[in-house]
């Protein structure tokens, strides 16, 4: 990789941990991964039944929501930040590419926000590690992985936000409202949408891809159910329809692409914009 | 430069600039505020788009990344991050510009000690960081906006010693400024963009005033 871009990345991430608000963030999200886990754990115990099922359901809803809200929130305020400061014109004014800058930047929100997802899911791995077998470490896995992906994807589309808007302020509240939509708007709207226009399973499942958090959330309900009645319409679609392994590698790819097209319009956005 | 315009949202805020500045020369981009100075470096710098065209080192602007290499640009007001120290800033600036800290040919004193937070430097200190950070690998077009602004009286002495030294290595230094006594005896050529705008065949001639270099 271009050294001038590890070199952004770690100017960004210094500059990231540093702000003031970032540890209660950071903290609030590991509190929740410890009391979802306790609870989890309860629940089941107070029924009679063993296993880190209902504390894994509490770990996916937590993760599909903070850690993307984080990563949107300080992508989109990178980029945007700085061209406020007139420190972006001072970096773009450098005998490096544009595109140096966003991807130095991209990589370093995802590093911190992987960081913030680690510590989280790390500390509920502690309390779960007493009762999980090796039949759940998978469910463990994939559930760290797809909310890596919906986290890293939420700071592409942040970067993408803080590269076209024209203040930080203009940033911060586009980021806000796209994670309203991603996380509760477009579920709400094709649910109401569904029986009035007739909308298909084709049609519900591109409503899946077309949102990142929701694709994160259907994969992992995919990868750690056995059951397709507990999969939801969603899952249980994808499932009989393809079957698990196309049906997981079409929202891996439909994460991946929610990667790399923000990135790639932020480049864009940044190399054909003045600073 | 030939030709240079630019406009934001059909407003003219550069109009067929032209303009030459030989290698070794001092000029002064002087006018009222928002006459265009700062548009013009940023043009200059390949921050901002514009139309016509501008040449460097047999390249045209903005140029490829090993042209932009010998270009040194200061914004006129940047803002580091608070929590940044004064070597951090400098360790990605030297970084990116592939020069050592020591390459900016400044006085020694001038730049804040490394140590420092640039939230506890003042004005003047950070204008000094940023300075420092243009003048890094000693590059030989220099885009200064307003470089004087926030100095106290030996730091300006200072930074005008440097450019002078700068100037006779060959380096070309545009230094945007509203005042014109900024730099009395030290330009070469007068760029004013307020009173009447450099204007089409006629640049060159206005601007052939060329006064003795200090």
């Amino acid at each position: 990789m271009d050294a001038h871009v590890l070199r952004i990345t770690r100017w960004e991430v210094q500059r990231l941990v540093r702000l003031r608000w970032l540890p209660a963030m950071v903290g609030l999200f590991a509190v929740g991964c410890l009391v979802n886990a306790f609870l989890g754990l309860r629940s089941l115990r107070a029924l009679g039944l063993t296993g880190i099922g209902a504390s894994l359901d509490g770990l996916v809803a937590i993760g599909v929501l903070l850690p993307p809200l984080l990563a949107l929130v300080l992508g989109a305020g990178a980029l945007s930040g700085a061209r406020e400061r007139d420190l972006l014109s001072l970096l773009a004014a450098q005998p490096i590419r544009r595109s140096t800058i966003v991807l130095g930047t991209f990589l370093a929100v995802s590093a911190v926000v992987s960081a913030t997802v680690g510590l989280g899911f790390g500390a509920a791995l502690v309390v779960l590690s007493g009762v999980a077998g090796a039949t759940d470490l998978w469910g463990l896995t994939v559930v760290v992985l797809a909310t890596l992906g919906t986290s890293v994807a939420a700071a592409a589309v942040g970067v993408l936000l803080g590269a076209v808007t024209s203040n930080r302020l203009q940033a911060v509240a586009a980021a806000v409202l796209a994670w309203f939509a991603l996380a509760l708007g477009l579920d709400l709207l094709f649910a109401g949408l569904a029986p009035g226009l007739h909308l298909g399973p084709r049609s519900l499942l591109v409503a899946v891809l077309v949102n990142p958090v929701e694709t994160g959330r259907v994969l992992t309900l995919l990868a750690t159910r056995s059951d397709p009645a507990t999969l939801g319409p969603f899952g249980a679609y994808l499932d009989t329809r393809f079957g698990l392994p196309i049906a997981t590698a079409m929202l891996g790819s439909a994460l991946a692409a929610w990667i790399v097209l923000p990135v790639t319009g932020a480049c864009l956005a940044l190399r054909h914009r003045d600073v | 430069m030939h030709g240079l315009s630019k406009r934001y949202r059909h407003v003219p805020v550069l109009d067929e600039l032209c303009f030459d500045a030989p290698a070794g020369a001092l000029a002064l981009v002087t006018g009222t505020n928002g006459a265009g100075k700062s548009t013009l470096l940023r043009c200059l710098a390949g921050l901002t788009s514009f139309t016509g065209s501008a040449w460097f080192r047999g390249e045209r602007l903005p140029g490829s990344i090993a042209t932009r290499r010998h270009i040194g640009y200061l914004p006129q007001d940047v803002g580091f991050p608070e929590a940044a120290t004064v070597g951090e800033v400098l360790e990605l600036f030297c970084g990116l510009r592939r020069a050592a800290p020591d390459s900016t040919g400044l006085a020694d004193g001038f730049v804040p000690d490394a140590d420092a937070q640039v939230g506890t430097l003042s004005g003047g200190q950070r204008q000094r960081l940023a300075t420092a950070i243009a003048l890094l690998g000693r590059p030989e077009l220099l885009l200064l906006d307003e470089p004087t602004a926030n100095l106290d009286s030996w730091a300006r002495g200072s930074l005008w010693e440097t450019l002078r030294a700068h100037r006779r290595e060959g380096a070309t230094i545009l230094v945007a400024s509203p005042r014109e006594d900024e730099v009395v005896g030290s330009a070469d050529l007068t760029l004013n963009l307020s009173a009447d705008p450099v204007r089409g065949p006629h640049a060159l001639a206005e601007l052939a005033t060329v006064r003795g270099g200090a």
